[in-house]
């Protein structure tokens, strides 16, 4: 039996972000539990800290675009929506760009407190236009979000030449996210994780959460086969895994789902990209090794981690088009993760009503890896009781529950 | 169930077609895919050509191999063969990704039975990558294809029967064979005499075998070993020692001879990675690695998903046959074309010589038993991991560090890492791990999806 105040239930990059700004803001005593289930989102992800450009669509969220506009131009002639960029709404712009925006000082925080690179590289994120469809869809996505103009350059086929000289000469311009970065997404949780761990935190890893343990309307701790947890506080972080322990702890049920993303990595190659490229088909980024990343598919199969030669040549033939040197290269890695996926792409944040001890910060679908550092502070302030930096208000669980 | 789909095979060395002629005996359909261009898998690369023109197989096994061929042609309408065709992994839930020269495509199956076989334990000593250093399984392709000779002058240095074996095929095909170093000592082989004579006709083999080296005097020596090998772009000559009972090399005794080839043979490892990729629970065994978890219908963790052969763990070609048709029986069983009391009839037979190759196995798996001095050859500067260049002295640090698991060890020296997916390396690691008490969930290097490499040309559009 051992007492904590925080127990962290998921050692993914958001239960890991938790742990870290807890343990360094904060004199409690914490321990976060996880068990690397098949899937788990943050060592599957692409590591992109593409703030704005996945909060208009683009990223991860660029297949889901491409088949809004399948359905489109299949049901031509009927009378259908214009076609609009996927934006998601101004308070998940605030969340994502507040969160961007430490990445800079938690990376030389981490670096030199704690020893570990997560590899932060300025990168920006470029979306490739080939013909005219491409830039209409552009256009719509700048005038979509007027207030960061400032953040977005337009590059026509001669700058973006010069630029990112190996990108397919069919390709007419390109705008760029200038805020938009990349990490390495394993660094970035074992940073998380070794800090927390240096700040004093228990870490105990390859054990399940079997069991929540509550005393009338209070969560109380949790059990592993091995061990009793008591906590004042249960944070729930089990990531696509999550709707199972709020059940466990509250007897209720939240939408949150495994959305598998697919993706496929080629042999290490000298630097062909001096930035993250999203195409309508694909993103690519090449990560700090010289290896190039493609992704990803959004299916929802479940719990299935396989991967799919549908999807793996989707990809490659997207990646092919953008970036024809890939001809000469192998595809040395495929691989698949569960995103924790919401129905409305917004993350479940905060205090369940009616429940005490018990804590959501899950649901980060798409976004986790730019989102994991203000949803570390935000619980953080959460736990203490102090006025968070954001509202909380549109990230609250309660938006499922249907009133009766 | 429908039962329209035919059983998968992968792999058609004797295990996979062992099973698949069973299956086809009682009527039900096969499919066997096998990346060389031919069945037979490892003990023959090349047609089913008469056993007769397989000089390298000792009369036992050729009239085993011989009687496969008959049940196999037999029952040929019921088995397709899908050759030159390699499993790059699991695709979707039941189906496999196949590659065929430029093309990929996949397979949908209901049951499957794997059946990979095994490759060979590297072990790395000073010069182990010299040109002219070569496994078993190279010297004797190289013997087979009778095109090239692997060398003029020759030694053999390792463990287990095939030492005896190989130095007969050499001296055969006219090779100078200056000596064979069976690291064991001979009074450990007399100590598995009982065990042996489990297969008395393979134990006579085994001594006909050491009568014809003796009649052609070549020297077979127990209880000595490689110490290192020397040359600069080529091998030109070798260390041997006389070894302990723990294989440590008394480096005082030792004696260099000048050859211009060198067959290593100290075991062989399961080749599970494909079983690894599709999730089926393993266990770790010293003699063969990681192996899948299995029943005695040889069926895995997964759900009609069947391990037959060396994969299984090595236990030579006899014992892959039994184990094909085990699992060709079961799967008769599932289906409803044997009874239960049936299939228990027809596998009873097959189980029973299944334990006593078993039985006999074992006397030699403890004779071959590796012990620590091999661990020590490699000098701090030897690399052991060829793809990532990771050397002992690394190794060395990171278990002195506290290293206790496989997928720690990767991460602080890289080794496994590479394209091979730690085929070569993965053996001294796990044995490195295990010698510093390391023996609790060591875990195992997690193969990677697509097995191999594919080309981004393969999945451009046509
Ligand atoms: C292919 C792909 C690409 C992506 N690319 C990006 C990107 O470029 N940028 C970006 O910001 N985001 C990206 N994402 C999204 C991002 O990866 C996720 O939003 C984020 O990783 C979610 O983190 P998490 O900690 O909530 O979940 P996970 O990383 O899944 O962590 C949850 C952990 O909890 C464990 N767990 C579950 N149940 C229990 C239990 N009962 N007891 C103990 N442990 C438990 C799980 O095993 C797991 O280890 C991508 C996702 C995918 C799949
Ligand atoms: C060098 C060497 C010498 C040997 N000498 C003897 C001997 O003299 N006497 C004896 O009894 N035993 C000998 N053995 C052992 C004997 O070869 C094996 O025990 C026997 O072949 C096992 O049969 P198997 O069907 O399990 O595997 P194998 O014969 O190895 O067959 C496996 C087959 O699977 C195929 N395969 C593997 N992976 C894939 C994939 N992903 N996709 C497609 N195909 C795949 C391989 O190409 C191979 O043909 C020797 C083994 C070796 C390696």
């Amino acid at each position: 039996m051992k007492k904590f105040d925080i127990v962290i239930a998921g050692g993914g990059v958001i239960g890991a972000a938790c742990a870290y700004f807890l343990s360094r803001d904060t004199q409690l005593k914490v321990a976060l539990i996880d068990i690397k289930k098949p899937g788990n989102a943050s060592r599957a992800s692409a590591g992109g800290l593409w703030a704005i450009g996945e909060s208009v669509g683009l990223g991860c969220g660029v297949i889901f675009f491409k088949t809004l506009s399948k359905l489109q131009s299949e049901s031509k002639g009927k009378d259908i929506p214009v076609m609009r960029p996927h934006q998601l709404p101004d308070c998940f712009f605030e969340f994502a760009l507040a969160s961007n925006a430490m990445y800079p000082a938690l990376h030389k925080e981490l670096f030199e407190q704690h020893g570990v690179d997560f590899k932060f590289e300025r990168t920006g994120l470029k979306f490739i236009m080939y013909n005219q469809d491409d830039r209409i869809y552009a256009e719509q996505i700048t005038r979509g979000i007027p207030h960061l103009a400032d953040q977005i350059r337009w590059l026509d086929a001669q700058q973006l030449k010069e630029e990112e000289p190996y990108i397919t000469d069919d390709a007419i311009g390109a705008i760029d996210f200038i805020c938009d970065h990349q990490v390495n997404p394993y660094r970035l949780v074992d940073a998380y994780l070794e800090g927390a761990r240096q700040n004093g935190v228990d870490l105990v890893l390859n054990s399940e959460v079997n069991k929540v343990l509550r005393k009338d309307d209070r969560v109380t701790g949790v059990t592993t086969q091995e061990e009793t947890y008591y906590c004042d506080t249960l944070i729930n972080a089990a990531g696509a895994w999550a709707d199972t322990l709020f059940n466990k702890a509250t007897g209720l049920n939240m939408p949150v789902y495994p959305v598998k993303g697919q993706i496929v990595l080629s042999e290490r190659l000298p630097k062909v990209l001096n930035g993250c490229v999203s195409t309508s088909d694909c993103y690519i980024a090449q990560k700090d090794n010289g290896e190039i990343l493609i992704g990803s598919s959004t299916e929802e199969k479940g719990f299935d981690t396989t991967n799919s030669l549908d999807k793996i040549t989707e990809l490659s033939q997207g990646a092919l088009k953008c970036l024809p040197i890939l001809k000469d290269s192998n595809i040395k890695r495929c691989w698949a993760g569960l995103r924790p996926g919401t129905p409305d792409e917004l993350p479940i944040l905060g205090h369940v009503p009616g429940i005490k001890g018990y804590i959501n910060a899950c649901g980060h679908f798409r976004t986790g890896i730019v989102t994991s550092a203000i949803t570390g502070k935000l619980i953080t302030e959460l736990v203490t009781g102090q006025e968070t930096s954001l509202d909380l208000t549109p990230f609250s669980v309660t938006r499922f529950f249907t009133q009766e | 169930m429908t039962h329209s789909c035919p059983v998968v095979i992968v792999g058609g060395g004797p295990a996979g077609t062992a099973a698949a002629a069973q299956l086809g005996k009682l009527g039900i359909t096969s499919k066997i895919i096998e990346e060389a261009s031919k069945i037979g898998g490892v003990i023959y690369r090349g047609p089913l050509r008469n056993t007769h023109s397989l000089p390298h197989l000792d009369d036992n096994l050729k009239r085993a191999m011989a009687a496969l061929q008959t049940r196999y042609y037999a029952n040929r309408r019921h088995i397709e063969l899908l050759e030159n065709t390699r499993v790059l992994g699991p695709e979707g839930t039941h189906s496999l990704l196949l590659n065929k020269g430029e093309t990929l495509s996949n397979i949908e199956y209901q049951e499957l039975i794997l059946a990979t076989g095994c490759h060979e334990r590297s072990v790395p000593f000073e010069g182990w990558q010299l040109p002219g250093v070569m496994l078993m399984g190279g010297v004797q392709l190289q013997i087979k294809s009778g095109l090239v000779q692997p060398g003029r002058k020759m030694a053999l240095v390792g463990t287990g029967p095939l030492l005896p074996l190989v130095a007969c095929q050499l001296h055969r095909s006219g090779i100078d064979v200056v000596g064979v170093y069976e690291a064991s000592q001979f009074s450990k082989l007399a100590k598995e005499a009982v065990a042996l004579l489990n297969e008395p006709k393979l134990t006579l083999s085994g001594l006909s075998m050491m009568g014809y080296l003796k009649k052609h005097t070549i020297p077979f020596y127990y209880g000595w070993g490689i110490v290192s090998a020397q040359g600069e772009n080529a091998l030109k000559s070798i260390t041997v020692a006389p070894y302990n009972e723990h294989w440590q090399a008394d480096t005082q005794n030792a004696q260099t001879l000048e050859v211009d080839a060198l067959g290593v043979g100290y075991g062989f490892v399961a080749r599970s990675q494909l079983a690894m990729l599709m999730g089926l629970d393993h266990q770790y065994s010293t003699v063969s690695g990681s192996i899948p978890t299995l029943d005695q219908w040889q069926h895995s963790s997964v759900n009609n998903v069947y391990v037959a052969g060396d994969s299984s763990g090595v236990l030579g070609a006899d014992a892959a046959i039994c184990e094909g048709q085990i699992a060709a029986i079961r799967i008769a069983q599932n289906r409803g074309v044997l009874t239960g009391k049936e299939a228990a009839q027809h596998a009873g037979k097959v189980m029973r010589k299944l334990e006593r190759l078993k039985r006999f196995r074992s006397g030699f798996d403890r004779f071959s038993e590796r012990q620590v001095g091999l661990m020590e050859l490699a000098k701090p500067e030897t690399v052991v991991c060829r793809c990532e260049k990771t050397t002992r002295a690394q190794v060395d640090i990171a278990l002195a560090q506290g290293v206790k698991d496989i997928t720690s060890l990767k991460m602080r020296t890289r080794l496994g890492m590479g394209d091979c997916q730690g085929k070569t390396c993965a053996s001294y690691a796990i044995d490195r791990l295990y010698q510093s008490g390391c023996t609790d969930n060591i875990g195992a290097i997690k193969p990677r999806f697509p097995l191999d490499p594919i080309p981004f040309t393969f999945l451009e559009e046509q």
